[in-house]
């Protein structure tokens, strides 16, 4: 069974030293085989909870011009805590 | 898929933008976290007309364990109902994948929302009928105004949420205001008369408040690694699971109350499942609203805005019953709404980081 989109989040982005937002959401998209705007929200606001929680930690931010409208990108990184709440939650079993 | 198509924007509308989306997290944290407050009081209506139908209103007042034993049945029936709401919610979100997911995984995360059904379910909803059996209804109010406290020091404590100075003042304030609202009744009830069973009551209150307040940091412990719509689920999952499948059976086996005709009898009363699916569909997004405010703007400030129901609760009775509230619960709804806008006025960045992991290496 696939790993809940959350966990799948932190262990995605576990495999690398950081990666955008846009390249999280991408890899998510395709892992659960979805698309449109409504998940592409759905997944920043999860990965906000995660920057809340501190799980994640924002290592620069940029804005980008999309369909006209200015939106706000973020590259993030597991923090230590996080790597300990990969392998307190079971997600790399 | 989100894909970069120009160059990075003016260092100043980048700071401007960034205010904005922590303004936009914070906002919407407390947006859900006063839904919370509208739908619990909104609960209050159904939740106490269902007493007055059968098989409830039978009960006589000073019969206790049966009360008690109504208490869980309704209870399961109630939680079974809102598992269905929240089926639909999540049915309609594309969650349920998700919540399968999630649930299966028991021994690192849905154990948590066990827990947390566990301290929310039998401990606090017990406790607090306990509360209001023993002492009295306006002294089961009062102590379940003092769950924030409880749930702000054990996520404090536990996983080092961070709780500012601001914060602090502004949940003391809210529950200062409930006391307010509350409070003057409780002349009426503790000590006006030698009741031997009286220290129930009291215990039950402390329940409450325990288990509330416990339930949201337990609750939090997993959601930082799971959805909240989908842990609510889990959460309704297992006590349906806790009533229906260990209390309730042992009730039935191993004392002389009527669990079973209790059961039928609610299940058949059209107008009772009337007042439960409507009790129920407050329920299911109340405690949606409040899990989904706990991953923005933390435990302490969802659990404190939540205790505005006080205010939501005596608004709609007196909507609803024409039974309108006193005096000073102007008083008391002018500290609850100073208080939460005292909270609300917290800087927007002091919720980027809603724990202190400064030294997160050392901790589970």
């Amino acid at each position: 069974m696939k790993l809940h989109q959350k966990g799948f989040l932190l262990v995605h982005l576990n495999l690398s030293e950081s990666l955008w937002d846009h390249e999280i959401i991408a890899a998510t998209l395709n892992e659960y085989e979805l698309q449109g705007a409504y998940w592409e929200n759905h997944i920043r606001v999860s990965l906000d909870e995660l920057a809340a929680g501190g799980l994640i930690t924002r290592l620069e931010e940029k804005l980008v011009k999309q369909h006209g409208q200015a939106i706000l990108q973020f590259r993030y990184q597991v923090s230590p805590f996080g790597k300990t709440r990969i392998v307190d939650a079971g997600l790399e079993d | 898929m989100v894909t970069p198509t120009s160059s990075p924007s003016a260092p100043k509308e980048l700071t401007t933008a960034l205010a904005q989306h922590f303004a936009r997290n914070q906002r919407w944290g407390f947006v859900w976290a006063l839904w919370t407050a509208i739908l619990w009081g909104a609960w209050y209506v159904p939740g106490t007309a269902l007493w007055f139908e059968h098989p409830f209103a039978d009960i006589p007042a000073d019969a206790q364990a049966l009360r008690l034993a109504a208490t869980a049945v309704m209870t399961w029936v109630h939680a079974i109902a809102v598992f269905v709401f929240l089926m639909l919610w999540n049915g309609v979100l594309g969650k349920v994948k998700d919540y399968g997911r999630t649930i299966v995984r028991f021994k690192k995360i849905s154990k948590w929302y066990a827990l947390a059904s566990l301290c929310g379910g039998p401990m606090a909803i017990f406790g607090s009928y306990m509360a209001m059996g023993f002492v009295g209804p306006v002294f089961a109010a009062v102590t379940s105004l003092f769950y924030p406290v409880i749930g702000a020091m054990v996520a404090r404590l536990w996983y080092h949420e961070k709780i500012s100075g601001r914060a602090a003042i502004g949940m003391a304030v809210i529950i200062f205001g409930g006391i307010v609202i509350y409070g003057p009744g409780l002349f009426g009830e503790v000590g006006k008369e030698a009741n031997p069973m009286a220290w129930l009551g009291y215990l039950g209150g402390a329940m409450s408040a325990i288990g509330w307040g416990t339930e949201g940091a337990v609750a939090a412990r997993a959601m930082d690694v799971s959805d909240p719509d989908v842990g609510i689920q889990c959460r309704f999952t297992f006590e349906i699971f806790f009533w229906g499948l260990i209390i309730l059976p042992i009730l039935a086996l191993f004392t002389d109350l009527p669990i079973l005709t209790l059961i039928k009898d609610t299940i058949l009363e059209p107008q009772a499942m009337i007042w439960i699916f409507l009790a129920a569909s407050c329920h299911a997004y109340c405690y949606t609203s409040w899990y989904k405010s706990f991953s923005l703007i933390g435990v302490a400030r969802g659990e404190a805005i939540g205790n505005l129901y006080a205010i939501f609760a005596l608004i709609f009775i007196a909507a609803f019953t024409l039974q309108f509230p006193q005096w000073y619960f102007i008083v008391g709804l002018i500290l609850t709404v100073s208080g939460s806008f005292i909270m609300f006025s917290e800087p927007a960045a002091s919720i980027e980081h809603l724990r202190d992991h400064s030294s997160s290496e050392k901790r589970a």
